[in-house]
């Protein structure tokens, strides 16, 4: 019915994602944003189409995959988990073993569409296999044990260097391209520039689409795990786990097909890191990958899939942001000229005799590296977030959205 | 009799007297696919189209007719509004039957007296609630066949029981019957005349027991004519249509609601949407959207007082904004009122620039922003409610009319409104005010036959030359209006020999959001007081606001803050009123007033003397000293 849209006569359009004719059109005006980004021709947006730029929005992709699976884990099934660099490395790993041409270390040799959801299968099934061990703590419990997971991991990561390439050179990945089989030219290659469609575009560009499109894929699968039954059981159980059991939900059950489906996406992603960066050693599929991630989801709005690209975004950008803030500042300072060079003093370190919280020369002087403020900035961002805001960016969004709703009332 | 009712030619429409059965057939001849009616169930709005809808209301036909039920024959409903009331009703009157509609609330003593009296013979008992008050007087009413009930749970101690039969296994049968049968119920149709009772509407009985008003298909007729289809009657020149969207929440078995709802849908085919209670009504309107709203003053109180109070309670800024718009809306009501509802340019101009910032989401919020038409009636309503829905851009036409006149006497039109009267008589000459008693006498098509079984009764309620007497006391505004005085008998005298009509003073004190109900007494007194009951969930809320802890109804409406706070809106309105009508002492009604235990009828209304006696102590106790 027109102008009642609150008039629902099917459960399709109550339950459709885009329930409404603005969130349509709003959705397909962002995705075409999302699409021509990249050539440039965005407004105001044109910066984000420099190689560097594009190489970040890809990044912020790849994380959202591996958010939205915590995500699952955590912010719909309740359960805190500290492993998932494990399955990130794990799904990393698998790529590498069923993707790289054979050589010194593992590989064979298959095209993507073999690795990709491998990458995906092998860390969901070590995840159901390890669940049991899982589900029967809870809380602070289970994060000390999903904590184990990733130092175990670790250690398994850089012993066996026949897979990982070990601590000291670390290993290639799959390049991203789309093969048959094992033919010599990939039908598309995303790392190389070229012409799509007659138009001119650099590798970085392809790299967004693919993970863009990746991403997109995730998203739906994530909102409809959600807004099904398999969903409503998890956030049964998040809710009130006793409860839930009493509802006829398996909590046994439902929690192992949540730490499966959140070990799925940690895999897809780690595989998509890996071959996205090229190189990588062990170490990075540690303790602070996945503080990264729960940083992700706390500061974007824990259960929420919006709110879950939201915290993408904002933690794969914040150390842009403050890299460019810092070496602004810097040349700030180092001009000494202005009414704030005195503010903007204190907080940079200039050299080795100048005291400052954050150093953009490393090793030089006292001081934060950038790298090393981005971490207290997470922990505090978490802090307050919790404190201020539990259900994050999103909430605060949806804070502005229900003062205009509920217009001219408050309720 | 001259009826011109809209017929859309459908094949094999038989001849006969138009009924609201045919009306509804040839209409889904026409327009099969066409949503009717929707339902909440299961949280969406379930569809029924044209076509499934007289396919239903034929088997159920059918399904009557096959258990035995011939002409004349009585067949109750007891139900809150959903589509089997409806099409029940419809069936019945597609088999020439009676149908006799019984409140939701109407206790099993009450279900007895109805349904001996109506000597229903075919009983729908909605859920197994209403069943248990049949079965507790089952064994008294003789003339009962079969009652048929809708849903099927609680009925398991009944599974045996003959007398019992699921609506769905009705159905069932009268699909059987109607393989066997064709063309019976289309036979009897068809010899439908003008004179066939097709309805007996008990009424309220604020005084006495209910008696049952015989409405005929001519008093029908008659009644879609004239508040249906008539184009000036309803804004923008357009009568009711199929675009036209209503909902359905007042019981059905009263006149008003059964002519907004159901000879409304047979008469001009707009979609009906059931509410899901009398609970829900807010949300279900601002899901629904009706275009054609109607309500009883106690709705409209309630929009009014929940606005004011979810206002008050709004955030800083958007207070800020409510109180210019309230004062825009205040001052648009006010010229609207004096220019007939009509905008002047002044209020126009203010309209358009507090429409768009305020008055257009807050009526989103109550569910009237596409509302065309509304309505109130079936009890006198406050000026300042209606004032303030003007206001706001919702134009609330005051009518006049009652169960004995199909609601026909007078009603307000768009453009000509009186605020304080009732409006014009419909049909000219077809309205008088008595000049002895000031009693308002009506004359027409729609007047009713007379009371079921009760000759004697009907003969006093017409005057000598054929006037229906309508036991209100009225006047004449500028000689085109009607204004009600009150019910004859409500008429105050005090010991002064002042004539008072309460149900004005009353009216105002129930505008306050924290009175709920009011009953001013002085007949034969020194002066006047009043019971007062108080709006639980407004007052509670008041009160834990101001940290005033308490537990029930009675310890609240007793708190000595509360009395105070009541005081104060009884001092707001005798400021309004001369100093005899004031209202100098009020008593704290201690308990929710309640159907069942007697203090008011089935339609909410209050009946005094049966507060008289129950409060008698109270009364007393204000003049004792």
């Amino acid at each position: 019915m027109r102008g009642r849209p609150m008039l629902y006569t099917r459960y399709e359009s109550d339950q459709a994602l885009l329930n409404t004719g603005t969130k349509k059109v709003m959705m397909g005006l962002f995705i075409v944003l999302l699409v021509l980004i990249p050539f440039g021709v965005v407004p105001g947006l044109t910066f984000l189409s420099q190689p560097d730029w594009m190489r970040l929005l890809s990044t912020v992709c790849i994380f959202a995959v591996g958010a939205l699976g915590l995500n699952i884990l955590t912010g719909l099934a309740g359960q805190v988990s500290l492993g998932h660099a494990f399955f990130m490395g794990l799904g990393a790993y698998t790529a590498a073993w069923f993707g790289v041409e054979p050589g010194p270390l593992s590989g064979l040799g298959l095209p993507m569409w073999v690795w990709l959801p491998l990458a995906g299968l092998v860390p969901a099934i070590v995840g159901v296999l390890i669940g049991p061990v899982a589900v029967r703590v809870r809380g602070l419990y289970l994060a000390f044990v999903t904590l184990g997971l990733v130092f175990i991991g670790e250690y398994i990561f850089r012993n066996w260097v026949y897979a990982t390439g070990g601590p000291d050179s670390g290993r290639t990945f799959p390049s991203l391209e789309w093969k048959i089989w094992k033919e010599e030219t990939p039908l598309v290659d995303f790392q190389s520039d070229g012409v799509w469609f007659g138009v001119e575009i650099i590798e970085e560009a392809k790299t967004y689409f693919l993970m863009l499109l990746l991403l997109v894929i995730f998203v739906l699968l994530a909102k409809n795990i959600q807004r099904t039954r398999v969903g409503r059981a998890f956030q049964s159980i998040r809710d009130r786990d006793i409860a839930a059991e009493i509802m006829g939900v398996n909590e046994v059950q439902y929690k192992l097909v949540a730490f499966g489906l959140s070990s799925f996406y940690a895999g897809i992603a780690g595989a998509l890191l890996a071959t996205f960066i090229g190189r990588t050693i062990p170490e990075r599929w540690n303790l602070f990958l996945s503080v990264q991630f729960i940083a992700i989801i706390l500061i974007g709005g824990a259960g929420v899939v919006s709110g879950v690209i939201l915290g993408s975004v904002f933690v794969t950008v914040l150390p842009r942001l403050v890299q460019d803030f810092s070496s602004w500042l810097a040349d700030y300072v180092s001009e000494g000229e202005g009414a704030f060079v005195w503010l903007a003093d204190l907080f940079i370190s200039t050299g080795s005799g100048d005291f400052g919280l954050v150093n953009t020369l490393p090793g030089v002087g006292p001081g934060l590296s950038v790298f090393q403020f981005n971490q207290v900035l997470y922990g505090l961002l978490i802090i307050l977030f919790l404190i201020f805001e539990p259900l994050g960016l999103y909430g605060i969004w949806l804070r502005i959205r229900n003062y205009w709703k509920g217009w001219p009332f408050t309720y | 009799m001259t009826t011109v009712v809209e017929r859309p030619e459908a094949p094999g429409a038989a001849t006969g007297y138009p009924t609201i059965a045919s009306l509804i057939r040839d209409r889904a001849g026409v327009k099969p696919d066409v949503v009717a009616m929707r339902e909440k169930d299961f949280g969406i709005w379930q569809e029924i189209t044209w076509g499934e809808l007289w396919d239903t209301i034929l088997n159920a036909a059918h399904g009557l007719l096959a258990l035995g039920v011939e002409k004349g024959d009585r067949i109750s409903i007891h139900s809150e509004d959903r589509p089997e009331w409806v099409i029940l009703d419809v069936a019945t009157v597609a088999v020439r039957g009676i149908s006799v509609g019984l409140y939701p609330t109407n206790p099993a003593a009450e279900v007895e007296y109805l349904l001996s009296d109506s000597g229903s013979v075919v009983h729908l008992a909605e859920d197994q609630e209403q069943a248990d008050k049949v079965m507790e007087v089952v064994d008294s009413l003789t003339a009962l066949k079969k009652v048929i009930h809708v849903e099927p749970r609680g009925f398991r101690r009944w599974r045996d029981d003959e007398r019992f039969l699921f609506w769905d296994e009705f159905i069932e049968l009268g699909k059987e019957h109607r393989a066997a049968n064709p063309g019976a119920v289309d036979k009897i149709m068809s010899e439908a005349t003008e004179e066939d009772v097709m309805t007996l509407v008990y009424t309220s009985g604020t005084t006495g027991p209910p008696k049952g008003a015989m409405l005929t298909n001519s008093n029908v007729s008659f009644c879609l004519d004239i508040l249906v289809n008539d184009p000036k009657r309803v804004g923008g020149d357009k009568p009711v249509s199929e675009d036209d969207i209503i909902l359905t929440y007042l019981p059905l078995c009263h006149v008003a609601e059964r002519i907004f709802s159901t000879w409304t849908l047979a008469a001009a085919g707009p979609t009906l949407n059931f509410a899901e209670s009398i609970d829900t009504v807010q949300l279900n309107l601002r899901e629904i959207q009706p275009t054609i709203f109607f309500a009883v003053p106690r709705i409209w109180e309630r929009i009014h007082a929940g606005v004011l109070i979810r206002l008050s309670d709004a955030t800083f800024f958007k207070k800020m904004l409510a109180k210019p718009s309230m004062a825009a809306a205040q001052f648009i009501g006010r010229e609207r009122v004096k220019n007939g509802g009509n905008f002047t340019v002044a209020s126009r101009l203010l309209y358009l620039i507090f429409n768009v910032l305020f008055f257009r989401s807050l009526k989103e919020r109550i569910g009237l922003r596409r509302c065309r038409y509304a309505a109130s009636g079936a009890a006198p309503i406050a000026p300042e409610v209606l004032e303030f829905f003007l206001g706001l851009g919702v134009s609330v036409y005051e009518l006049y009319g009652m169960t004995e006149n199909v609601a026909v006497a007078t009603t307000n039109y768009p453009g000509r409104a009186k605020l304080g009267t009732v409006g014009e008589p419909y049909i000219e000459g077809s309205l008088r005010i008595d000049e002895d008693t000031g009693e308002i006498q009506t004359k027409h098509g729609g007047v009713f036959k007379g009371y079921w079984n009760k000759p004697e009764r009907t003969a006093e309620t017409f005057t000598d030359d054929g006037w229906l007497k309508t036991g209100d006391v009225g006047e004449w505004v500028d000689g085109t209006h009607v204004k009600i005085v009150d019910r004859m008998k409500d008429i105050i005298i005090t010991s002064g020999g002042k004539n008072i009509s309460p149900s004005e003073i009353e009216n105002s004190l129930k505008t306050s959001p924290f009175i709920k109900e009011a009953m001013v007494i002085g007949d034969g007194r020194k002066f006047l007081s009043a019971l007062i009951a108080i709006e639980f969930d407004t007052v509670g809320d008041w009160a834990t606001r101001k940290g005033i802890p308490y537990t029930t109804y009675r310890d609240l409406s007793e708190k000595p803050q509360v009395i105070e706070l009541v005081q104060k809106e009884v001092n707001k309105t005798n400021e309004r009123f001369a100093r005899v009508e004031n209202v100098r002492k009020f008593a704290m009604i201690p308990k929710e007033l309640d159907h069942e235990d007697g203090e008011l009828t089935a339609t909410q209304k209050l009946k005094r003397s049966a507060m008289s006696d129950l409060f008698g102590d109270l009364i007393e106790d204000m003049y004792r000293s």
